[in-house]
């Protein structure tokens, strides 16, 4: 599990985040929706100790026990362990120069695998994600973005993580690759029982994999709950109109669904 | 002229225009590259002078341009196009040596700065600041003339004042790095500093700091002869280009062939190194480089 | 969305902090000359009991002692340092061991030439360079400007001294028109300024053309063009307007290189000034001479630059002040 209490975070003064808390079972999926500027990737980098943040509390729980507790600043190394990270724009998440097969190996330097071993891991993500094993030779500037971020997610799936944050992740694709990535998405939650924590402003997206619903406004917690009664009976008026606009726009459907996942757009 | 004439019009490269463009700049690189090449190849042709660079021939002084001088002799009767030629070894090669040195101290500093922190950032940077506060020529002045004018005094002022552009150019492009994605995701994948910089700071930077590296070899041939010129670099009797200009400064009446030469190898060179690094440049984008 | 007010304070603060970094600089730059002059290989007591007594042939060890005591030369590295220090920011800059007067009343007397130089050069050059870049981007590819862009190249690549000879060469020894060397008459600076602002005229002319260039397709340009604004109102109203920042830029971007440029120039022919005075100093090893002079570029150069990144700040609120801006939120961040 992973569960955050009284997160704050200010940068010269501004209160980007404004007393955060959450609890997230393991293998479920939280989605943080919200405007652009409300926090949203502030959180992720809060979480990950990129942004100097205060915490009273940020536990998280792999498997047995509490793994990792850190209280006040964050300290050391950013990064949780046993996590990852998958970004917006797969272009620049992945170095121009190295192939994809060396950035997808790289996630798991600490572990100091032998060559065949390597591209054994390598190998066997690759299917996960979907993608062709001639992919590793190549650079970022020779495959699509689709492709790019599948190794991204590959990237972060090799660690065997049981937690991964997504910033955005369909973001930066088109319409029919953002299906497919959600896709394969879901498949490797599905398959590995990883935790999700998915920052998105799409709540279409989100409708179809949340669990609980975390809506950011102006760095507060403007809603904070489980998926199905957000979408129903959403905690506030501000959470009532993005979910009208969502409809308006088509990426939810118009009415609720009594039962299951409201929407299954992407599966 | 309608209104939807001025929208098409204006200064809008036509295709042939942008293809001749093109070529042009092809042109110029081949024209570089070409120098170069014609360079090494004349440079190469040492072992089939006749001459040799310090040997003077007193019936033969002075002469001008002619089929067994083919850029005369000079105030010895040594023959001004076999000087040349050597001379080159010190121009160009000095200043080769040069930058590479100083390549090399300023991208370790460079790195060192963008990359450990703010105190270690804020100290190195100032370091290099009081270094840039003295114009290259005036502190090789007066290191080598304080020291004694001779070629190793000369070196070792201009590799002391050389270094600070690569400092500045890897500094500022390893932290504009250091908060890409790419970078970011290693450091959350536990990378360690050295495989970060190695892996992922350096080879990015990598072309800019060759464009840099073809910027300063050019501008450190023009250093030296320019400080032999005025005597406190290499030291007669070696033939650099600089030193011959000054040897030949004061026959300029009666042998002008003896300040024409020197020059124009200098010139021809430096042109040709510039016009390489600036389609090299052109090549990679020219990104975050400030002349 | 920052207010007037609040945009001043901003850029109050960042110039304090850059006065608080020059001051770190200026420091950093007295230690490196002081070294420079510190560890210079032979006896800087004989040195001045040369220039003492020029007629002397070897001196008695009392009166070399005698100097070491005078002139703190026994006292250990940083002590003298300071000592030096102190006294330089008091403006007491110690006697020329030449001539035996002040350093002071020595670079007087020679600034002047050099201020004369720089300033006709530096003149001469920025309109040339003016004429040749604005001619240059009014056809982009045509004949003129290929011109001028082979004119910048081989400026580049021409070492001054050189073009110097050959003026020299042409104008005072073949056709006899101008004086080849020294100072004297208003014709004597004729052709060190046109060797100089030849040098000018070529890297000022790459730099403007290839700011010309860039402005005429910026966005706003862009929709000038579309609402019908003639080309020549473009340029002169429009872009010329905000050719101030980059010319700053420029100028400071170039200030060492004028310094080495007239230092060059005014060896090449033989003129006084502050260059022939330091190459003579350091020849002779005038040592509090040659510290003064080494402070004194290299001040310039720092004010100037300091000087101008303040402008900058002023005028341009869009690069230096957000770029600040943004460069505390990564700190901020890396923290």
């Amino acid at each position: 599990m992973l569960s955050v209490d009284h997160l704050s975070l200010s940068i010269a003064g501004n209160l980007i985040l404004d007393d955060v808390s959450f609890s997230l079972p393991g293998g479920q999926t939280l989605c943080v929706a919200g405007e652009s500027g409300s926090g949203k990737s502030s959180l992720l980098k809060a979480l990950n100790g990129l942004m100097p943040a205060r915490f009273e509390q940020l536990v998280f729980n792999p498997k047995t026990g509490f793994a990792v507790t850190h209280a006040g600043h964050w300290q050391g190394r950013p990064g949780l362990k046993g996590s990852r990270w998958v970004m917006q724009d797969p272009i620049a998440a992945l170095n121009p120069k190295l192939t994809l097969g060396a950035s997808i190996a790289e996630s798991i330097f600490s572990k100091n695998l032998s060559e065949a071993n390597l591209e054994n891991a390598v190998s066997t993500v690759l299917s996960d994600v979907d993608l062709p094993s001639e992919m590793t030779t190549r650079k970022p500037s020779e495959v699509s973005l689709g492709q790019a971020q599948r190794a991204c997610l590959a990237r972060a799936l090799i660690a065997s993580p049981d937690l991964v944050f997504f910033d955005e992740p369909l973001s930066a694709l088109d319409a029919i690759v953002q299906k497919q990535i959600a896709k394969t998405m879901k498949q490797i939650q599905e398959r590995y029982g990883i935790t999700f924590v998915i920052v998105t402003h799409d709540l279409g997206f989100a409708a179809a994999f949340a669990d609980q619903m975390l809506v950011l406004r102006d760095g507060k917690v403007e809603a904070y709950q489980v998926a199905n009664s957000f979408f129903a009976e959403p905690a506030s008026r501000y959470c009532r109109d993005l979910i009208e606009a969502a409809r308006d726009l088509g990426s939810l459907p118009q009415a609720p669904l009594s039962s299951g996942r409201p929407a299954e757009v992407y599966s | 002229m309608t209104v939807a004439e001025k929208l098409v019009l204006p200064e809008e490269p036509s295709l042939e225009k942008k293809m001749r463009e093109r070529d042009f700049n092809r042109f110029l690189l081949n024209l570089g590259i070409g120098l170069l090449v014609l360079g090494t190849l004349v440079a190469a042709g040492f072992s089939f002078t006749p001459y040799a660079p310090n040997a003077a021939d007193f019936l033969n002084r002075l002469s001008p341009p002619s089929a067994e001088h083919w850029f005369g002799t000079d105030q010895l009767g040594r023959d001004v196009a076999t000087r040349i030629l050597y001379g080159g070894v010190w121009s160009i090669g000095l200043a080769f040596l040069i930058t590479s040195i100083g390549a090399v101290v300023g991208t370790i500093v460079g790195l060192a700065a963008g990359h450990f922190g703010r105190a270690a950032d804020t100290t190195l940077m100032r370091v290099t600041d009081s270094f840039f506060a003295f114009p290259e020529l005036i502190a090789a002045v007066t290191i080598a003339g304080v020291l004694g004018p001779s070629t190793t005094n000369m070196v070792m002022a201009l590799i002391l004042v050389g270094w600070m552009r690569f400092a500045r150019l890897v500094r500022g492009l390893s932290v504009d790095l250091a908060h890409r994605d790419f970078v970011t995701q290693a450091r959350l994948n536990g990378l360690p500093s050295w495989l970060i910089l190695s892996r992922h700071i350096l080879p990015n930077v990598g072309p800019s700091l060759l464009v840099l590296w073809t910027n300063s070899w050019s501008r450190t041939i023009l250093s030296i002869s320019g400080l032999s010129f005025l005597g406190f670099g290499v030291q007669p009797p070696n033939a650099e280009w600089g030193a011959m200009l000054l040897d030949g400064k004061a026959y300029m009446q009666t042998a002008p062939h003896l300040m024409i030469f020197p020059g124009l190898a200098i010139l021809v060179t430096v042109l040709s190194i510039n016009l390489t690094g600036d389609r090299l440049r052109d090549l990679i984008g020219g990104e975050a480089l400030s002349d | 969305m920052t207010d007037h007010w609040g945009r001043l304070k901003q850029i109050f603060a960042s110039s304090g902090r850059r006065l608080v970094g020059l001051l770190a600089v200026l420091f950093g730059v007295s230690l490196i000359t002081f070294t420079m002059t510190f560890f210079a290989p032979g006896d800087k007591a004989a040195a001045i009991a040369h220039a003492r007594y020029p007629d002397a042939n070897g001196f008695p060890p009392e009166i070399l002692e005698g100097i070491r005591e005078e002139f703190s030369l026994n006292e250990p590295f940083f002590v003298q340092f300071f000592e030096w220090l102190m006294r330089f920011v008091q403006g007491d800059f110690g006697n020329s061991f030449a001539s035996n007067t002040p350093v002071w009343d020595v670079f007087l007397a020679n600034i002047t030439e050099t201020l004369t130089l720089t300033a006709t050069s530096l003149t001469i050059g920025l309109i040339a360079a003016f004429c040749l870049s604005a001619i240059s981007v009014w056809r982009p590819g045509s004949l003129a400007d290929r011109c001028a862009v082979a004119l910048a190249s081989i400026g580049a690549a021409m070492p001054n001294y050189w073009l110097g000879l050959l003026l020299i060469l042409l104008f005072a020894a073949h056709l006899g028109w101008l004086p080849a060397y020294g100072t004297g008459t208003p014709a004597h600076i004729v052709l060190p300024a046109l060797t100089l602002s030849f040098w000018i005229t070529a890297s000022q002319t790459r730099l403007m053309r290839a700011f010309f260039l860039e402005a005429k397709s910026a966005p706003y340009v862009e929709t000038l063009r579309l609402r019908g604004v003639s080309e020549a109102e473009i340029f002169w109203r429009h872009i010329l307007r905000h050719a101030a920042i980059p010319a700053l830029t420029m100028i400071g971007l170039d200030v060492a290189a004028l310094l080495e440029g007239t230092i060059i120039v005014e060896l090449t022919f033989a003129r006084g000034g502050i260059g022939s005075l330091l190459a003579g100093a350091v020849l002779s090893r005038d040592y509090p001479l040659i510290l003064f002079l080494v402070m004194f570029f290299a001040l310039v150069y720092v004010f100037i630059n300091t000087l101008i990144e303040i402008l900058q700040d002023f005028l341009d609120p869009r690069t230096s002040l957000f770029a600040f801006k943004d460069a505390d939120i990564r700190k901020g961040a890396r923290s």
